[in-house]
């Protein structure tokens, strides 16, 4: 990991320093393309994005989009969702440092997870001159829909059959593990080969979420669980056309 | 520029149609059943394999101790082959809570599957030949 997050910086350094002639148009509108692999599982996503471009130079951009995006994995875990259970503290923002609660996690074992998540976004980006810009993106709230799936909870060495998880309806981003459903986000370097057209290198990272129906995690205060969430780090490509 | 989109978007479908069956292997088995240093050989739970919902199996399953640790032996078994089949011991038929043994080694032959532990065998009482992918029965057999 960190050897993408020391690359990514060189790329960074090494691309401010390059001067831009002139400045950008103040709208940054565009539909992406992309698709990651990881391990046993993978994405694809097509979003449309509007953004402003700030600043004197109007390097910086902003905006809100829209995406869609599909995961699907086989044999995926998806360990305990709720924040005050897999967390030492749940303040929002600050939850993405607090300690992880193992001795609370259960494991649902997911045998074929599909999510389909539509979702509003947030999208920021640095444009280092006219063909080479970085940004970050993140989805706010939506919906999901997607295969119910067996799969297997494993709770203190006892293994249980839940018949049919299924994937809950509705996303929202609280920041960490208070997020609800299925999220994705991405850091990416884009490249313009041609004047509507960019090529993008990816690093996703997406929260998926998955419910039982038949079988709960009892949870060591005594409440039921049944929300159960998986991190997934995946790397992609992605191909985007300006409008 | 339209041809680098299409491989792009094939190249996307590639990765999304992926799907590993996962099979297992089908070469005959012969591992040996064990013998116990000090009583010989005995089952101590056995019942023959009826065939579930999805897939046939016949055999039979039999729960033998070897210096104090218990195995699964599926002796003479036969079953037909599917993604992802996985060796349970179990308290229903249809798994809900079971004991997973590991992937079934093959569908043919005498095999044996170590068993952790001592677990009550008169509670997981079934010996199941489960696809677990699908959560589809292939076989059952109640150890008595």
């Amino acid at each position: 990991m960190n050897k993408y997050v020391l690359g990514a910086m060189t790329m960074f350094c090494f691309l401010s320093a390059e001067a831009q002639q002139k400045p950008l148009p103040r709208i940054s509108q565009f539909a992406d393309l992309a698709a990651t692999v990881g391990n046993a599982e993978g994405s694809i996503a097509g979003s449309y994005i509007y953004n402003w471009r700030i600043g004197k130079k109007r390097k910086w951009e902003a905006g809100l989009g829209i995406r869609s995006t599909s995961y699907f994995g086989v044999k995926k875990d998806f360990i305990t969702a709720p924040a005050r259970l897999s967390r030492s503290f749940t303040t929002p923002f600050a939850v993405v440092f607090a300690g992880q609660k193992t001795e609370n996690w259960d494991t649902l074992t997911v045998q074929r997870p599909f999510i389909n998540s539509i979702n509003l976004s947030a999208n920021f980006g640095y444009n280092f001159n006219e063909r080479w810009s970085a940004g970050f993106n993140i989805d706010l709230i939506g919906f999901s829909f997607g295969r119910k799936s067996s799969a297997i909870l494993t709770s203190n060495g006892t293994t249980r059959t839940e018949g049919e998880t299924k994937v809950p309806a509705f996303n929202v981003l609280l920041t960490g593990d208070n997020d609800y459903g299925s999220l994705n986000s991405e850091f990416f370097l884009k490249y313009k080969i041609a004047e509507r057209w960019g090529i993008r290198a990816i690093y996703q990272f997406y929260f998926a979420e998955y419910k039982t129906t038949t079988i709960q995690q009892t949870a060591p205060d005594g409440t039921a669980v049944d929300r159960f969430r998986n991190k997934a780090n995946t790397l992609g490509a992605g191909i985007s056309y300006h409008f | 520029m339209k041809k680098i989109f299409f491989i792009f978007l094939a190249a996307a479908f590639f990765f999304a149609g992926c799907s590993k069956q996962n099979e297992a292997p089908d070469t005959k088995l012969n591992e040996t059943i064990p013998v116990d240093s000090t009583t010989g050989v005995m089952a101590k739970y056995a019942g023959n394999f009826v065939k579930g919902p999805y897939g046939t199996v016949t055999g039979d399953g039999k729960i033998y101790l070897q210096d104090g640790k218990y195995v699964l032996a599926l002796e003479n078994i036969v079953v037909s082959n599917g993604p992802d089949l996985h060796v349970y011991l179990s308290k229903e038929v249809q798994p809900v809570n079971f004991i997973d043994l590991g992937k079934l080694k093959s569908t043919n032959g005498n095999q044996l599957y170590a068993i952790d532990g001592v677990p009550d065998f008169t509670v997981y009482k079934y010996a199941l030949i489960h696809c677990q992918q699908y959560n589809h029965l292939f076989g059952s057999a109640e150890l008595k």
